[in-house]
């Protein structure tokens, strides 16, 4: 009850959507917004916890891209990108410098996370990943360590813990504590048969009365739409 | 792979269809229609292996049918790590045991991807000079545990094949070589020409693996040769991959030697009679040893049986004795069709690509299924006209698959999609109650409907005609839904979908908590069954204690769809009807299981 009394409160609806078509949840966390960019028609859900402030220092002392010295990437997310209620992403770090030097407590230096397109990121997840590439699904509950990279295609199952560094190669589903590759997916994977994402076009099908309209590791420009 | 409910699985009948054709060979041809009429039961364990998700099923066009991993042959592309995502030739993969030998390794302990991090002597001084260690970030096992460090952190491979568990180098191949030779004079020296069991403890008290393979090797070559000298091959070209050799090895243990008339009888192989010769004797103190240190160090130090086997000598017990697991490869694979040969599936060799060349799914085949509880009256959206926009409703908390009420009929919606460029006219059938123990009932209220053709999405949205939604009745205002349910009747149906009703009565866990009205109407319903056919396994079912998953319900449909096609130039039809036209009539039939839930207790 007290969720919809808050709903009410807010007349302009649940998410505030950008120019690029971006639906971001005005109850979401985002902190070092300058240094998190959003591909577009990307969905950031309710109480997730962005964390832009822990951003790249070393950026400053490059020299390549002088323009955008000012705002290092922290975190950035491609397009049609779901990540749901809960989930908080945290850029991985890594001590630096010598040993004296860590004991007098410099030197932490974090790296910028990179999620790409189609991706779906479960409820309460935990991502501290350094890249997860495009039509990867996340289940619930998952939590991913400092450094891990996902390619493209894969199915992470829920509540895995995907340990430090891991690669995950392509087409892999991984499932367990610590998560392991346990299978692959099929050949079908990311396919929606017959341009199901059409349906929705059939006159207001998508009511929720017609078949689903996207798939787990396929196009996810339905369920963006369909989120409100 | 558990999915969440619910769930559809295909039925691939490779294995039935296989026998059928056996059945044909046999003087007794089975009724036609037998095929059909036989229900699928997902509760048999045979089931197990033709039950697919969707995305796993291939299509083989030309035998119009679904494939499945039984019926298609692979064909492996090439082989990586999936760690380091090196492509490893195919002359290297044998020899090095389907394993990376590059940096990558696993947790002997957890499994989990090891670093190669650096343990400086001095905290001060750690300049990359070293030492290197394995260490698994997730249960923080490292190769100090067992005494080994690495001088570089580059070739880790090279330099563990060197350094035995506590920091002892391993000698080399060659060198072992020369140790045996070394030892084999010296005995042979001491002894005369025929080598006796002999323990020779005081040289090497306990051979490695590798030792006894390779003294094993060697001595079995030696007979091989020893028992070819008047071959016409060169002795050299003899080794265990050669088929004659082998079958002379594996002679020795049976005795069909009468089957065969030698022109030359060859010397009798023997077998290795000393350590030298890799012949390993079981030593009882190791054992009494392995009790001692259990009793002294507890079961901590022991092995789990997946950790054992995932060590390259399983034959290990303690933690002490584990190894860093080099990661195994993985494989790029096509696939072909088992029956007709033609290919199915083929990726793109590049590791890094994710394309296919070919790919030919069963789901732009065979229509999809898809099954969702009746959104409850109160949830069921107005029909909004031109508008996407929703009025916001009341939120109903989202159907609990993983309760179903017993007893209480509940409404589905079944939704098929069409993927074919072709309409298509679906017959559903299902059998009244469910097979396994818990008997639930099951109706579909409009089993004969059509599906229409998965037209381009743009034509539909370009001609302004667009599908209206033939819903079956509608919803009153007071939200009464059992009047918008009507037999013979679709629900829904859009451009290349169409929703049905299926009702469902799932069956009581505990057959005594069925009311008597219920039970006695119920139970009448089962005798009918079990007149009618005797062997449905399910109705006489003796053992009636609920294991693991009897109270999953899950619903097996059978699907029949006839449709015309365009007769394709390269398309082979035999025996079927040429229509009007170049239209050709087609039929398809499979069975699928779907998953509607779990029955609570
Ligand atoms: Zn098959
Ligand atoms: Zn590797
Ligand atoms: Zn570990
Ligand atoms: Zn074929």
């Amino acid at each position: 009850m007290s969720r919809q009394a808050a709903r009410k409160a807010a007349p302009k609806g649940e998410y505030i959507e950008t120019d690029s078509g971006n639906k971001v949840s005005r109850r979401a966390h985002i902190t070092g917004t300058a240094n998190i960019t959003l591909g577009g028609r990307t969905v950031i859900q309710a109480d997730v916890h962005l964390r832009g402030d822990l951003h790249p220092t070393r950026a400053s002392t490059r020299t390549d891209h002088s323009a955008k010295e000012q705002y290092p990437t922290a975190i950035s997310i491609g397009r049609c990108t779901v990540i749901s209620q809960g989930v908080v992403i945290r850029p991985p770090h890594r001590a630096t410098g010598r040993l004296h030097e860590k004991r007098a407590g410099i030197g932490v230096e974090y790296y910028p996370v990179k999620v790409g397109d189609n991706v779906f990121v479960g409820p309460n997840s935990t991502i501290s990943a350094i890249h997860i590439a495009s039509h990867v699904h996340i289940g619930a509950n998952t939590v991913i360590h400092p450094f891990v990279i996902i390619k493209e295609n894969c199915k992470i199952l829920p509540n895995s813990i995907i340990p430090a560094h891991m690669v995950i190669p392509s087409g892999s589903v991984v499932g367990g504590q610590p998560a392991r590759v346990i299978g692959e997916v099929g050949e079908g994977w990311g396919v929606s048969a017959g341009g199901m994402g059409g349906a929705g076009m059939g006159g207001g099908g998508g009511n929720g009365e017609g078949p689903p309209m996207w798939v787990e590791g396929g196009d996810l420009r339905e369920l963006v739409r369909s989120i409100k | 792979m558990a999915q969440p409910f619910p769930y559809t699985y295909y039925v691939c009948d490779c294995y039935d269809s296989k026998t059928k054709v056996s059945a044909k060979r046999s003087s007794q041809p089975p009724p036609a229609d037998d095929e059909d009429e036989r229900t699928f039961d997902p509760r048999n364990p045979r089931s197990n292996y033709s039950l697919y998700p969707l995305e796993h099923l291939l299509y083989c066009e030309d035998c119009q049918q679904i494939r499945c991993s039984r019926c298609v042959i692979e064909e492996t592309l090439n082989w990586y790590c999936p760690s380091c995502l090196f492509e490893v030739p195919s002359s290297l993969v044998k020899s090095e045991g389907n394993r990376c030998a590059r940096n990558c390794y696993n947790c002997p302990v957890c499994i989990s991807p090891m670093t190669v991090n650096e343990l400086p002597k001095d905290p001060s001084e750690d300049d990359g000079n070293g030492p290197f260690y394995l260490y698994c970030n997730y249960c923080h096992w490292s190769t100090i545990e067992i005494g080994i460090e690495f001088e570089r952190h580059t070739q880790i491979t090279h330099q563990l094949q060197r350094i035995a568990n506590g920091g002892k180098p391993i000698p080399t191949p060659k060198e072992r070589e020369k140790e045996r030779e070394r030892r084999r004079e010296s005995e042979w020296k001491r002894k005369d020409d025929i080598p006796e069991i002999n323990v020779s403890h005081d040289v090497d008290p306990e051979p490695s693996p590798d030792d006894t393979f390779a003294a094993l090797a060697s001595f079995y070559k030696g007979q091989i040769q020893a028992s070819t000298t008047s071959s016409p091959f060169s002795p050299h070209d003899l080794d265990f991959s050669s088929p004659s050799s082998f079958s002379r090895i594996m002679n020795m243990y049976t005795s069909t030697s009468s089957k065969k008339t030698k022109r030359e009888k060859p010397t009798p192989m023997r077998e290795a009679a000393s350590t030298f010769e890799g012949l390993t004797l079981h030593d009882s103190t190791t054992d009494s040893d392995a009790i001692d240190r259990i009793r002294r160090e507890g079961w901590s130090i022991t092995l789990s049986p997946a950790q054992k086997h995932a060590q390259p000598n399983p034959n290990i017990r303690f933690t002490s004795e584990l190894r860093p697991i080099a990661t195994l490869l993985r494989t790029k694979r096509g696939k072909r069709c088992r029956n007709c040969r033609h290919i199915l599936s083929k990726p793109e060799a590049k590791i890094t690509s994710t394309r296919y060349k070919i790919k030919l799914l069963a789901l732009n085949h065979i229509p999809k299924l898809h099954l969702r509880a009746l959104p409850p009256p109160a949830s069921t959206p107005q029909p909004t006209f031109g508008s996407s926009i929703l009025t916001p409703l009341p939120i109903q908390p989202p159907f609990d698959y993983d309760h179903l009420k017993p007893g209480i009929p509940t409404h589905f919606l079944l939704t098929l999609t069409n993927p074919l460029f072709d309409p298509i006219r679906v017959t559903l059938a299902t059998p009244s109650t469910t097979p396994g123990k818990v008997h639930s009932r099951v109706t579909i209220l409009c089993p004969q409907f059509e599906i229409g053709a998965n037209t381009d999405v743009w034509d539909d949205a370009m001609s302004s005609t667009i599908t209206p939604i033939r819903r079956g009745s509608v919803v009153g205002p007071d939200g009464q839904i059992q009047s918008g349910i009507e037999a013979g009747k679709v629900w829904d149906k859009g451009r290349n979908w169409t929703s049905i009703v299926m009702e469902v009565l799932p069956g009581f866990l505990d057959e005594r908590q069925r009311p008597s009205d219920l039970s006695s109407s119920f139970s009448s319903d089962r005798g009918g069954v079990a007149e009618n056919d005797g062997h449905l396994g399910w109705v006489d079912d003796e053992d009636e204690e609920l294991g693991v998953d009897d109270d999953v319900l899950e619903i097996p449909i059978f699907v029949r769809l006839e449709f015309e096609s365009d007769a394709m130039g390269e398309e082979r039809v035999v025996g079927e009807d040429r229509g009007k036209g170049d239209k050709v009539k087609r039929e398809e039939a499979f069975w699928s299981v779907v998953g509607v839930g779990r029955i609570a207790g």
